[in-house]
């Protein structure tokens, strides 16, 4: 997975052009976008709106930060705008922890 | 303190640290309630250059739940922005800040107010200014007209003010912080056994937070739009003229810093801080579940009750002052074990209506830590710092003044004061009535040593203590 670095995924210089990379170059996260802008219920967006707040949004101009939060059962939070995502994809953390050695 | 850095991980956090809670009905305008948030604990006043703001990041509420239930129906939110006018000085003003539009005054903020009910979210004011922070005489010439003119009048007789204001919450954190001494009874401390501590003689309190300011948000909204049937409360009796109040902080998920000193935010906003009754994460909450409290709704306090039935302080009165306890040492010792529904009652429900002639604040029995109003109360008179316990049933625990006396209201309802309330068989300590802080002249004092500037009307605390005037010692 060329190109991809830890730092292309959190950076903020080019946030668009990080975010646009990711998504073109990991597979699984483009179907998660897709998933999460149409409100999907495979997806679980958790607390968007704990405070009121209007969850709308997120569109891929904006910094998208993953978590992985279980390499184990390949469990993955993807955080934008005021948005998170929680998708399983063991496939996708393998290429992640692959990029990140 | 109330709820200053009364938490671990949010005494790193200090612009969503919330510190003090107020909610009362307004003595000049008596068809409004007052609800005042405090952030940003023990600003010394002189703390240049980069002067003490509220967070751009931080999502600032206050909610309000009319019908008992802990969650919220109606939430202000309240965000800011920050406007830097010239990058190019290090200074926060390069001439006289004479008007809040006054091309010299570099850094400012803004906010926005949304009130958020069953119909949705709905803008009240935007790009509302807040005032600067007190510097000095050259710098804030006129202070109180600058914050005068930060006070904002909304659509629908709602008022708002964000910004600093003096500290008006009082306490000797250096003694109760010191194992327990309270100053005016330190002779009856047990000391620990250890000799020459210089203890020994009644002394009078040092109020802690004397000479500090904090930044405030506060809104004062017309009573009707604040209960579940949109009526002014009239009846004391009635359910719905009790509101349960409290403010909370939110802070998106993740932040990421950037390599030129930026950084990034993303995610959903989770609560960080949140604050209903004073001093309840201070000294009720223990040490391990304080950052978990503060991230939960007062809805789902009910896993907290076992900390408020059998509080820890309430253990350690007798312990530290032997012998002036006797009733409570006997209580606690049991059987039965305790169970303090008395402070239950008085943190977690509201207290029911037959217990206190002419009193409720009762919202059911859902456990929710809450600053509970009823608003059918009017202002008090002649109001008496110690509030319920003082006969002033329009001060604390019935919602919050600016004055009232929350550490010694606490203290001595720790102490079983109003125990007898709720266990018939308990006969209270003398000196349960007795306990203070020594920071007032007593119940009447409504402007205790420190916080001599509280306001006569909105925002009610008092303009806050000048840079200049008031370095660091």
């Amino acid at each position: 997975m060329p190109g991809v670095t830890r730092r292309t995924f959190l950076g903020r210089g080019s946030l668009a052009v990080a975010a646009a990379g990711v998504l073109s170059s990991v597979p699984g996260i483009g179907a998660l976008v897709g998933a999460a802008e149409t409100g999907a219920p495979a997806a679980d967006a958790a607390g968007a709106d704990a405070a009121g707040v209007d969850a709308a949004g997120a569109d891929l101009t904006e910094p998208l930060v993953a978590h992985v939060r279980d390499a184990a059962t390949g469990e993955i939070s993807v955080f934008s705008g005021t948005r998170e995502v929680v998708l399983r994809d063991p496939r996708l953390v393998a290429q992640l922890l692959r990029a990140a050695r | 303190m109330s709820s200053h850095r009364e938490a671990p991980e949010i005494s790193k956090d200090p612009v969503a640290d919330s510190t003090d809670l107020y909610a009362f009905v307004s003595p000049d305008e008596p068809d409004t309630v007052t609800l005042i948030a405090n952030y940003v604990p023990l600003e010394g006043p002189d703390g240049g250059p980069n002067f003490y703001e509220f967070g751009d990041d931080v999502l600032y509420t206050i909610n309000i739940d009319n019908d008992g239930d802990g969650d919220a129906d109606i939430v202000y939110q309240f965000r800011f922005e920050t406007d830097v006018t010239d990058p190019g000085t290090f200074l926060y003003n390069t001439g006289p800040i004479t008007s809040l539009t006054a091309s010299s005054w570099n850094r400012r903020q803004m906010f926005s107010v949304t009130r958020v009910d069953d119909d949705g979210p709905r803008l009240l004011g935007t790009e509302l200014a807040c005032p600067p922070c007190n510097i000095g005489p050259l710098s804030t010439p006129d202070y109180a007209g600058l914050a005068g003119a930060a006070v904002h009048d909304l659509a629908g007789g709602v008022r708002v003010f964000a910004g600093q204001r003096a500290e008006g919450f009082y306490v000797d954190l250096g003694s109760i912080f010191d194992l327990g001494i309270l100053r005016p009874f330190e002779e009856a401390h047990n000391t620990f056994g250890l000799q020459g501590t210089g203890l020994g003689q009644m002394a009078a309190g040092i109020n802690s937070t004397k000479a500090l300011n904090v930044h405030s948000i506060a809104i004062q909204v017309p009573m009707r739009q604040l209960t579940a049937n949109r009526r002014a409360p009239t009846q004391v009796s009635a359910a719905g003229s009790v509101i349960g109040v409290w403010t909370a902080a939110y802070r998106q998920k993740v932040k990421v810093r950037d390599d030129d000193g930026g950084h990034t935010w993303a995610g959903p906003y989770v609560q960080v801080s949140r604050l209903g009754n004073p001093l309840v994460n201070e000294v009720v909450i223990p040490m391990g579940k304080k950052d978990y409290w503060n991230a939960q709704s007062p809805g789902g306090d009910a896993q907290f009750a076992p900390f408020y039935s059998n509080p820890q302080l309430a253990q350690l009165l007798p312990v530290l002052y032997p012998g002036v306890f006797p009733s409570l040492a006997a209580y606690n010792a049991g059987p039965p074990a305790p169970n303090r529904a008395d402070m239950v009652a008085i943190l977690l429900t509201g207290i029911p209506a037959g217990l206190i002639t002419g009193f409720q604040n009762f919202t059911g029995t859902t456990q929710a830590d809450m600053l509970r109003l009823n608003m059918a109360i009017p202002p008090a008179t002649t109001p008496a710092n110690t509030g319920l316990l003082g006969n002033d049933v329009a001060g604390f625990p019935n919602g919050r003044r600016v004055f009232d006396d929350v550490v010694t209201i606490e203290v001595r309802a720790l102490a079983g004061a109003v125990l007898k309330l709720v266990d018939t068989s308990y006969t209270p300590d003398p000196a349960a009535g007795a306990v203070n802080q020594g920071l007032t002249g007593g119940p009447g004092d409504v402007s205790a040593l420190g916080t001599e500037n509280y306001l006569p009307a909105f925002p009610y605390l008092g303009v806050p203590y000048s840079g200049f005037a008031v370095p660091a010692a």
